[in-house]
C-alpha cells in the first residue's frame, strides 16, 4: 500500500475512503458509491479500481455485477483511522 | 435542574451559536441594532467563547449579579467603557438555553427594536430546530439507507450463481465482510438431519480450511450452532453471532467470530446478519432446485444414452473416460462453467447424429465412398432432430452438431473453420478422434498406442484441430488419469 497520506490527496479517494472509514459494513457498487458521496461515477470508479489494487478496498465480483466494501486488514484500517482522526484534528 | 440537563442545555447552546440561522440572525440584528456586536453568553452568563468580543464580555460576570427576574426580560445597560449594551435571553419554552449580548450599541433599544430582535430570535430558533430535525433525521435514516442498500447489493452477488460450491463461498465472504469478522462459517443439515455439515468455513488468516478436521460436522444441539439449528433462535454473544438459515424448516446455520477491530457484536450487526442470512436461504433453495433439475437433465440424458446403447453398444455414446477428458480440456482452457456444464450435456451423448446412419455405413472397416460420405452428412442432421425439442440440451445442440467440423473448414455438416465451430465442438472433436485413435474397435481403424495417438493429434494440429484445444489435451493427456483410456495400451 502507498503512504496513506499520499491516498488522502486525491478528493474523490478521500471521499471513498471516508465513506467506508464510517461505514464499515457497506458493500455497494459504484453507482451505489457514487450516491452516498456524490460526484462523476467514471471517476469514482477509476479511483475505487485504483484503491483495490492498494488492498485499501475489496472488490467483489460476479458476471454482472461488482460490488466494492473497505478492506478487512486490521492493520491498514488502524492506519486510515489515526489519519482520519490527525486531519480531522479530533 | 440535575448535570445531564444542564449539559444537554449547553450543547443545545452551542450548537444553536455556531448554527447557520445565527448567522442570519446576526444580519438581521445588526441592521435593527446598528454597528453591534453579537456574543453568546451561556445560563449562568459565562461567555461561551473568550475572542474578539473583548472587555466586554466580562459584563457577564457584572450581569450575573443581577440575574434578571423573570427570565424572559432582557437588559439594557452600560459597559466598563461606557457603551450601551443589551443582553436578551435565549428561551425555549419556560427554559433559558443561555444569552445573547449585544455591545457597541450607538444607542439605547426602544421597544420596538427590542420586538424585532425577539421576532429573529425566534424565527433563528425554529430554523435552527429545523435543521436540528433534519440532522436526526439524516443521522437516522442514512445508515439505514447504507444497509439497504448493502443488502441490495449482497442479493446481487448471491443471485448471480447457482452453483452450490461457489454461492455458499460468496455468503461466507460477504457475511466476513459485512459482520467485520474474522472467522466465518455456514453449516447446513445432513439429510439424517442429525448433523451441521461444514460447507465454508472462511477465516482471515487461514483461509477456506472447510477440510480442516478441526472442522468437524456438528450434532444437533452441540455448540453454538448446534444449538441455534435445534432451536431456530439466534445467538449473539460477545464475540460471536449465529443466525440459523430457516426455510420453512431449519436448513443449516450461519455464524460470525471475532471482529477485526476487536469490539463485540451488537443488536445492529445481529439484524445484519438476519437480513443476510434470509437472502441465503432464497439463494441456497434456488441453487439446490437447479441442482436438482441438472441432476433430472443427466438422469434424462443417461437415459436416453443407454437406450441408444441397447440398440447398438458403443456407437452412439462415448466411455467415462471420454467425458471426463473432455471436461478436463474445457477446465484447462478455462472456457467459462456454463460452457462446461453444456459441453458436459454434450459429451454424454454426442453422436446422437449417426442414429440414423444405417449399420452397413457405421460398421464398414475403411474409408467410405462419397456417397456413403454424403449420407453420413444428411442422416447426422436428420438424427439431431430427435433431441432437439429436449428444451435443456439446446444449448449443447451446437456442440453436438459440429464435432464433426475440421479446423480447416474441410469436415461435416456444414464446413465451419476456425472459431467458426463452437469452442465446445472443436474440444470434443479432439477428445473424440483420441479415443477412436486408442480404443478397439472393429469399426474404427486400426487402434495405435497412446503416444502414437498424440503424435497424430500433434500432427494435426491447426488442419483437423484447434491449436488452443491441442495444447490444452497435450496437458491433460499425461495426467496418471487419463493413462487408463478403455482399450488404451501405452
Amino acid at each position: 500500500m502507498k503512504n496513506i497520506k499520499s491516498l488522502f490527496k486525491n478528493e474523490v479517494s478521500k471521499k471513498v475512503l471516508l465513506f467506508f472509514n464510517e461505514n464499515q459494513n457497506c458493500i455497494d457498487t459504484v453507482k451505489g458509491i457514487s450516491l452516498w458521496i456524490g460526484g462523476d461515477i467514471d471517476i469514482i470508479q477509476k479511483v475505487l479500481n485504483q484503491l483495490v489494487k492498494e488492498g485499501v478496498i475489496t472488490s467483489h465480483r460476479t458476471a454482472s455485477t461488482t460490488a466494492y466494501a473497505y478492506t478487512n486488514n486490521k492493520e491498514i484500517v488502524k492506519k486510515i483511522e489515526k489519519y482520519i482522526k490527525k486531519f480531522k484534528g479530533l | 435542574m440535575n448535570e445531564s440537563e444542564k449539559k444537554e442545555k449547553q450543547a443545545f447552546f452551542i450548537r444553536f451559536s455556531k448554527s447557520g440561522s445565527i448567522s442570519i440572525f446576526r444580519k438581521l440584528c445588526s441592521k435593527v441594532l446598528k454597528r453591534t456586536r453579537c456574543a453568546f453568553l451561556d445560563a449562568e452568563y459565562k461567555p461561551l467563547k473568550c475572542g474578539s468580543e473583548c472587555s466586554h464580555l466580562r459584563i457577564g460576570k457584572y450581569l450575573a449579579r443581577f440575574r434578571p427576574s423573570p427570565s424572559r426580560e432582557y437588559m439594557v445597560f452600560k459597559c466598563s467603557c461606557n457603551k450601551i449594551c443589551l443582553s436578551f435571553p435565549v428561551i425555549q419554552g419556560s427554559s433559558v438555553y443561555g444569552h445573547v449580548l449585544f455591545t457597541h450599541l450607538d444607542r439605547e433599544p426602544n421597544k420596538r427594536m427590542i420586538d424585532a430582535v425577539r421576532i429573529c430570535m425566534d424565527l433563528a430558533l425554529k430554523e435552527f430546530q429545523k435543521e436540528q430535525e433534519l440532522n436526526k433525521l439524516y443521522e437516522t435514516i442514512r445508515p439505514r439507507a447504507i444497509a439497504l442498500s448493502t443488502i441490495h447489493t449482497i442479493h446481487r452477488l448471491l443471485s448471480s450463481t447457482l452453483n452450490m460450491d461457489e454461492l455458499i463461498e460468496r455468503i461466507a465472504r460477504l457475511t466476513l465482510q459485512v459482520m467485520r469478522s474474522r472467522h466465518c462459517s455456514i453449516m447446513l443439515l445432513d439429510e439424517s438431519k442429525k448433523y451441521l455439515i461444514p460447507k465454508a468455513v472462511i477465516d482471515l488468516d487461514k483461509e477456506i480450511l472447510k477440510t480442516d478436521p478441526q472442522y468437524k460436522k456438528i450434532k444437533l444441539g452441540v455448540k453454538q450452532e448446534g444449538k441455534a439449528a435445534k432451536t431456530g433462535e439466534t445467538i449473539l454473544l460477545r464475540n460471536s453471532v449465529c443466525v440459523p438459515l430457516v426455510e420453512e424448516d431449519i436448513i443449516g446455520v450461519i455464524s460470525a467470530r471475532d471482529k477485526t477491530n476487536d469490539a463485540p457484536f451488537d443488536r445492529f450487526e445481529l439484524e445484519i446478519l438476519i437480513t443476510l442470512a434470509e437472502q441465503a436461504v432464497i439463494a441456497i433453495k434456488n441453487a439446490q432446485m437447479y441442482e436438482e433439475q441438472e441432476k433430472m437433465a443427466y438422469g434424462s440424458i443417461k437415459t436416453m444414452a443407454a437406450l441408444l446403447d441397447a440398440k447398438s453398444p458403443n456407437t452412439f455414446t462415448h466411455s467415462d473416460q471420454f467425458v471426463k477428458m473432455v471436461l478436463a480440456i474445457a477446465e484447462e482452457m478455462k472456457l467459462p462453467r456454463e460452457d462446461i456444464a453444456n459441453l458436459h450435456y454434450a459429451a454424454l451423448l454426442p453422436d446422437t447424429g449417426k442414429f440414423s446412419i444405417p449399420d452397413e455405413i457405421l460398421r464398414k472397416p475403411g474409408s467410405l465412398s462419397s456417397s456413403e460420405y454424403g449420407i453420413i452428412k444428411k442422416q447426422h442432421l436428420e438424427s439431431l432432430k430427435i433431441i432437439e425439442h429436449l428444451e435443456f440440451l439446446k444449448p449443447a445442440m451446437p456442440i453436438i452438431r459440429h464435432h464433426h467440423e475440421k479446423y480447416d473448414g474441410t469436415g461435416y455438416p456444414d464446413g465451419l473453420k476456425g472459431s467458426k465451430i463452437p469452442v465446445g465442438a472443436r474440444v470434443m472433436a479432439v477428445a473424440n478422434a483420441f479415443e477412436a485413435m486408442v480404443s478397439a474397435s472393429p469399426y474404427k481403424g486400426k487402434k495405435i498406442s497412446v503416444s502414437q495417438a498424440i503424435k497424430e493429434i500433434e500432427n494435426n494440429k491447426g488442419s483437423q484441430f484447434d491449436p488452443e484445444v491441442v495444447r490444452a489435451f497435450i496437458g491433460v493427456v499425461k495426467k496418471p488419469e487419463f493413462k487408463n483410456m478403455p482399450g488404451a495400451s501405452a
